[in-house]
Order: C-alpha cells, then sequence, then structure tokens
C-alpha cells in the first residue's frame, strides 16, 4: 500500500505553496468576501500556471488523484478564493468517471474555463442525482452549487431511462442561478434551475463519479485544518499570560495535540482514498468509502482545527480584521459541501452494517 | 496479496487447530497454543520478520515486515503469552547488549523458553520514569557487582519471568534522567519478593511487585552504558510504540466485526443509531493504518515522520470508542458478557500503558509543534 507524497509529489507542494504565499495571503480572501471580481486575478495566475491541467485524466497525464490532492491541499490552506476546487476538483472530477463523450469539456476545464458541480438535491443531505433527462432535455433544481456565480458551465448528475447519466449544460438559458449568501463570501454558492439541452452527455456509475468530487473536497478541507492549526501554535508561542506564553499551559497544549491527531487522521485518509482511486482495480463502493471517510474525516478536522483557533485567538477570532473567522467560515461551508460528516459516516457505517461478516 | 504474505498465511493457517476461529473466544486464553506459536513462528522466521534467521526473522526490510505484520493481525494470529520479551525487552537487547548477553539471553527470550518483565514503574514514578527512585550501588573488591535497593509495581508477568529489565539510579548528582541505568535482573536472585497484584478483569497480564532488598546485580549484567539507562528506555518504548498501533489495529478490527455480527440481531430504530458511529471508527481505523504506512514510506526514504507520533494515541482511543459501540449495540446482552467485558476494561488500559494519552499529547505539542515546556 503506497500512502504518501513521493519527490514529485512534495516538489509540486512545495512550488504550489511558494507561489500562495506571495501571490495569495488570507487577506486576499477577505477582499473576496466584498469584492465579487477580486478572484479573477489570482484565477489568472492559478491558469497561467497550469494548475487547470489537472482537470485531464488522460493516460499519459502526469496528474493522478494524489496530484489534485496536493494542490487542493494547498489552495484550501491559503484560502486562495478561486474556483478551482469547485471546477476542476468537483466538476472535472465528476467528469473523469464519464469516459471519452466528455473529453472536450475537460480540455476546456483544462484550458481554465470555469464549471460547477450541482449534485446537491434539496432535502437531502447526502450528493445524488438531482436531474432527470426526457426528450433531450436536463430537467430539475439543485442547491448549494460551489461555485456557480463564477462558472460558463455546469455539471450534473440526472437520471435517464437507460440509467444515471453526467450532463454539462452552459450557464444561461434554461440554467437560472438564484445566488444566496454564502457563509464563506470568498467561495459563493449559488442555488439552481435546469431545463436545458445538455452540451454533453455520458452513462457514469453513481459511486465512481461521485468518489473524486468528495476527495477533492476532503483535500482543500484537509489545508484549511493545517492552516488554522498552523496559525493557533503561532499564537499559542507568542501570546504572553500570567508570565508565560499560553502554548505552555497543557490546556492550549492538548487541545492542539487533539487537533494535529485529528489533522493527520484526516490526511492520512485523504491520501489514502486518492491512492485507493487511482488504482483501477479499486471497486466503485470501496473508492467511495474510502472518499467519503476523507470527506468526513477533514470536515471535523477543518471544523475542529478553526473552532480551536477561534477559542485560543481569544477576542482577536470575533473581529473582521483578524483572519481566523475567515478559516471557520471556509471550513464550515466546506463540512456542509457533498454531505456533512455524520450523514457521510452514516453511510458508510451502514453499509458495512449491512454486509457479509 | 504478495507471494510473501501467502506465504506466511499459509503457514500460520498449517499451524492453528482446525476449529480456531470457531472457539476464538477459548483459544485466545490458551496459554500452551500461544507457547507453541511463538516457537513456530520463531523457527519459521516470522516472529521479528527483519531480523536474522537465527533470531527469529528472514531479514526482511521494513514494509515487507509490516504486511507480515498486518497479516497476522487481520487473520487473529495468537498473541504472544509475553509481549514484553519479544516486543520490548528483545529490541534493547539486540541494540544494547554485549555479545555475551546477546548470545545467553536472545534466543531463549525470542522462543518463549524465558520470559521477561519491564522494571520500569515505582510506586512514585509512573508517567514521570525518570523520578525513579530505586538505587544501584556499586559494590565488592573489584566493583564488580552493583547493590540494589527498591521498589518496582505494574511489573507485568514478573511472577512468570526469569528475567527483568530493571531500571536503577546509578549517579543520585546527575540531573535525573542521566543517572539511571538499565540492568538485567535475573529474577531467581536472592533478596528479592515478586507478589502478584490482583487484576480488576480476567487479564493474563498480572502486574506484579516487585521488592528489591539489597539484591545483587553483576556488573556484566549492565545493559548498555552505565548510566545510560534513558537512552536503553527511550529506545525500547520507541520500537514499542510502532508495535502497538498494530495491536490497536487488530483489537479494532475485532470490535467492528463484533458490532457487525450485533447489529444482524437488531432490527428496530435503535440499530440504526449505530452507524454513525461506526463510520467514523471505520474511518479511525482505516487512518490508522494509512498513517503507520506513511510513517514508513517517510522513515525508508528518510524523511522525517511526524505522523507516527499519532498512532498511539488516535488507537489506543479508537479501541476504547470501538469495544464502548459494542457494548451499545448489544443492548442489554452486553451485561453478561463476560468477553465483552474483558474487552472494555483492557481497552481503558491502552491510553494508559507505552506512554499516557497525556504524555502523547505533550510529545505532540512540545516535540512536533514546538509548544514550550509547562
Amino acid at each position: 500500500m503506497d500512502v504518501g507524497l513521493n519527490s514529485g509529489q512534495l516538489a509540486l507542494r512545495d512550488s504550489v505553496r511558494d507561489v500562495l504565499r506571495t501571490e495569495c495571503p488570507p487577506a486576499i480572501a477577505r477582499q473576496a468576501m466584498t469584492d465579487p471580481e477580486r478572484w479573477r486575478t489570482v484565477w489568472k495566475t492559478v491558469v497561467d500556471l497550469g494548475w487547470t491541467e489537472l482537470a485531464r485524466p488522460d493516460d499519459d497525464s502526469p496528474f493522478g488523484r494524489m496530484e489534485l490532492a496536493v494542490v487542493l491541499e494547498e489552495c484550501g490552506a491559503a484560502l486562495a478564493p478561486v474556483p478551482l476546487l469547485s471546477s476542476v476538483g468537483l466538476a472535472a472530477g465528476l467528469l473523469r468517471a464519464a469516459g471519452a463523450g466528455v473529453a472536450d469539456v475537460l480540455a476546456d476545464i483544462g484550458d481554465g474555463v470555469v464549471a460547477a458541480l450541482a449534485v446537491q438535491t434539496p432535502g437531502h443531505r447526502l450528493p445524488g442525482v438531482p436531474m432527470t433527462v426526457a426528450g433531450g432535455r436536463v430537467q430539475g433544481r439543485a442547491i448549494a452549487v460551489p461555485g456557480l456565480p463564477r462558472a460558463e458551465l455546469v455539471v450534473t448528475l440526472a437520471s435517464s431511462p437507460d440509467g444515471p447519466v453526467a450532463a454539462v449544460v452552459r450557464v444561461g438559458d434554461g440554467v437560472s442561478a438564484q445566488d444566496v449568501e454564502s457563509t464563506d463570501p470568498a467561495q459563493p454558492v449559488a442555488d439552481v434551475d435546469i431545463d436545458a439541452e445538455p452540451v454533453a452527455i455520458a452513462p457514469v456509475e453513481l459511486e465512481s463519479a461521485l468518489a473524486t468530487p468528495l476527495l477533492a473536497v476532503a483535500a482543500d478541507l484537509v489545508g484549511v485544518a493545517a492552516a488554522a492549526l498552523a496559525r493557533s501554535v503561532e499564537h499559542a508561542k507568542s501570546r504572553h499570560q500570567f508570565g508565560k506564553p499560553i502554548g505552555a499551559f497543557q490546556g492550549i497544549k492538548h487541545a492542539l495535540a487533539d487537533n494535529y491527531v485529528a489533522l493527520e487522521r484526516a490526511r492520512g485518509l485523504t491520501y489514502a482514498a486518492a491512492a485507493r482511486l487511482d488504482d483501477p482495480a479499486t471497486a466503485p463502493a470501496a473508492g467511495w468509502d474510502a472518499a467519503a471517510l476523507a470527506k468526513a474525516a477533514a470536515g471535523e478536522a477543518a471544523v475542529g482545527c478553526a473552532r480551536t483557533a477561534v477559542q485560543v485567538h481569544g477576542a482577536l477570532a470575533q473581529t473582521w480584521e483578524h483572519d481566523i473567522h475567515l478559516y471557520l467560515r471556509h471550513a464550515w461551508q466546506g463540512c456542509s459541501t457533498l454531505g456533512d460528516s455524520r450523514a457521510l459516516y452514516h453511510a458508510v457505517g451502514r453499509r458495512f452494517a449491512g454486509s457479509a461478516s | 496479496m504478495t507471494q510473501l504474505t501467502a506465504e506466511y498465511a499459509a503457514w500460520l493457517s498449517d499451524f492453528l487447530p482446525a476449529d480456531y476461529y470457531e472457539r476464538y473466544r477459548e483459544y485466545r486464553w490458551d496459554i500452551t497454543l500461544r507457547r507453541d506459536h511463538q516457537r513456530a513462528a520463531f523457527e519459521a522466521g516470522w516472529l521479528q520478520p527483519t531480523w536474522p534467521r537465527e533470531h527469529g526473522g528472514r531479514s526482511l526490510g521494513l514494509a515487507e515486515a509490516m504486511e507480515i505484520r498486518l497479516e497476522a493481525a487481520t487473520r487473529s494470529a495468537p498473541k504472544l503469552p509475553n509481549v514484553a520479551g519479544p516486543g520490548v525487552a528483545a529490541p534493547g537487547l539486540r541494540q544494547f547488549g554485549t555479545p555475551a548477553q546477546i548470545d545467553r539471553l536472545l534466543v531463549p527470550l525470542l522462543r518463549g523458553d524465558e520470559w521477561w518483565a519491564l522494571g520500569m514503574s515505582e510506586p512514585e514514578a509512573g508517567s514521570d520514569f525518570a523520578g525513579l527512585r530505586t538505587r544501584a550501588v556499586r559494590d565488592g573488591p573489584e566493583g564488580n557487582v552493583f547493590r540494589v535497593k527498591g521498589r518496582k509495581i505494574w511489573t507485568t508477568q514478573a511472577h512468570l519471568s526469569r528475567w527483568c529489565t530493571l531500571y536503577a539510579r546509578t549517579d543520585p548528582d546527575a540531573p535525573k534522567h542521566r543517572g539511571i541505568s538499565c540492568f538485567i535482573l535475573d529474577l531467581e536472585s536472592p533478596g528479592l519478593t515478586i507478589e502478584p497484584i490482583r487484576m480488576a478483569s480476567i487479564s493474563d497480564e498480572t502486574f506484579c511487585e516487585v521488592i528489591l532488598d539489597d539484591v545483587e546485580i553483576p556488573a556484566e549484567n549492565l545493559l548498555g552504558e552505565l548510566n545510560g539507562g534513558w537512552q536503553v528506555a527511550m529506545s525500547s518504548l520507541n520500537h514499542e510504540r510502532q508495535m502497538i498501533w498494530i495491536m490497536n489495529w487488530v483489537e479494532i478490527q475485532r470490535g467492528l466485526t463484533t458490532v457487525r455480527a450485533s447489529q444482524a440481531t437488531h432490527d428496530d430504530y435503535a440499530s440504526g443509531e449505530v452507524f454513525a458511529e461506526l463510520g467514523s471508527l471505520l474511518a479511525d481505523a482505516e487512518a490508522l493504518r494509512a498513517n503507520g504506512y506513511r510513517a514508513l514510506n517517510n522513515e525508508l526514504a528518510g524523511l522525517p515522520s511526524p505522523e507516527a507520533d499519532t498512532l498511539k494515541l488516535l488507537g489506543s482511543v479508537t479501541l476504547q470508542r470501538v469495544w464502548e459501540l459494542a457494548a451499545a449495540a448489544a443492548g442489554p446482552r452486553s451485561i453478561d458478557d463476560a468477553d465483552l467485558l474483558f474487552e472494555r476494561q483492557d481497552a481503558l488500559a491502552a491510553t494508559i500503558y507505552g506512554g499516557t494519552s497525556e504524555v502523547q499529547r505533550n510529545i505532540i505539542a512540545e516535540r512536533l509543534l514546538g509548544l514550550p515546556k509547562g
């Protein structure tokens, strides 16, 4: 079992990290919350550097899901207000399971066209199939579509007489987005009603289709968890009370140690799921379970680390000008994307309990 | 499955009685079977896979050894009857022992012919191991013996063991962790009193109190350098910590299977209530395995492996949660289930032995996160 990063992946991680450190400090995320066009300059850098090419799953591409996870983790850590997760991680991630029929769409996403993934049916906690296909049209409603306000294409799942399909529609006629107030306005979501002709359509196996998107959100949240914890550690070393750094008190120390365990738990599951999904021998159910557990664990780690960061920073964390609320908003929003942790754990636990011993 | 793992699996299945899995609940307490298994594993080279043939191994790499250990875990191979011997004392002996010590002691230890106890904790020195008070004073015409006085406690299986790695203070003036030496104590020495302590559970890993009243230990029984006991202890415990997560993982797997079996007997609303916790525990188990491999791969690549320090904490807590869930899933039948009672009691020890969870959190906070000492 090969879990962990090889030297090429470590180099990729370091180069992405270096770029984001200079191009995208947390202040950019704060600006993006109030300026709806602020993301575009960062996105141009991301596209120019070729990170969107992670969308292309050609056989000779050097980019597997592990590379995708590595890059998304760093973008999460930087709170980069770009649609890389929603376009390349979620929309293109799902289309990886849709075969050659969507190759042109993947090529467009690889070139920087922004897509969004609509798989959340109203009234459901887990992602599923919100649309139907009939008479050559995709119809239905999905909510909380990540990155939709910035997208040109919408990727969705639809039921058809021949089984589930992935369908791609163009934002415009017959695709009406309703903007909502997002917990994290730097990563806005929107609801969508669709009644449109698809630009591409291809049959999919549902669990295979949803596995890579789940993995992608997990990687993003692992990054958020790591960054929030790093901020807590930094503050705990420099803030003095009762004549010593607050990080010398076990109350703080143990909370941060528990954060670290939660972070590494999530990171281990995420890398293991990436390796599993890159292995063609993995069965769809096993791939979905691995990705779902990674996503559930990463949601817990991100929210746990961000909440502890609020506690460690005290009153500072309650202010707009301090960065901690940026991590918290991103973590809470990610936690509710593609299934909350409890719902995902429940689904995997139920399948395990029902399987033959 | 690799060819090597398949070879191991075939060997194990040949060794085990035909009804082993059916009657696991009885066989797990069968010391004769467990002794036979240890000896056979030693002879076949499966006991310590990375060590050379004469020391119960096959000179395998770390990754291959991990495959074998996980396969053993998955197949519920019989537990070593005296884990402290092969698991903790043997690595210390190989690393720090003189050729004469290794020659006399290692093979009987690995075959299980001579059991070992670990003389670390004292009534006043538990987590604060370096605060131990047992004193060893050099004596004899040529200074060739040490005279030892003191008291050890929670010394597992001392009453059944022949040897003990005894930690004692040899330099009372040095800073506390620099004045400790490790001795190989013959538990048949005059001046020793060994009292088993009745356990709260049916465990066969009985604690003892070991009282040393002027016990003579030959100077040649020093293990490692004089005043170098701290290094011996840290190295041995480090070895143990790497094994502990696999032991925890085995027990967690058994717990998960137990929950699944109970589920099958219930069909009311409450049976669905356990699913989320069950899923969370499945994540813990998979995270342990994934991070065990990450740590190993990093180690092999010469990179830091900080995730290794989370395994003991996560494994022990998960173990406790899984058996609590098993009790919930069993409903009132948990009340008259002696095996379950044992599992729950045994799991509670996991956050104490080999470094308590509180000490583990301090280690993570101070060494990995760089927070100041309190």
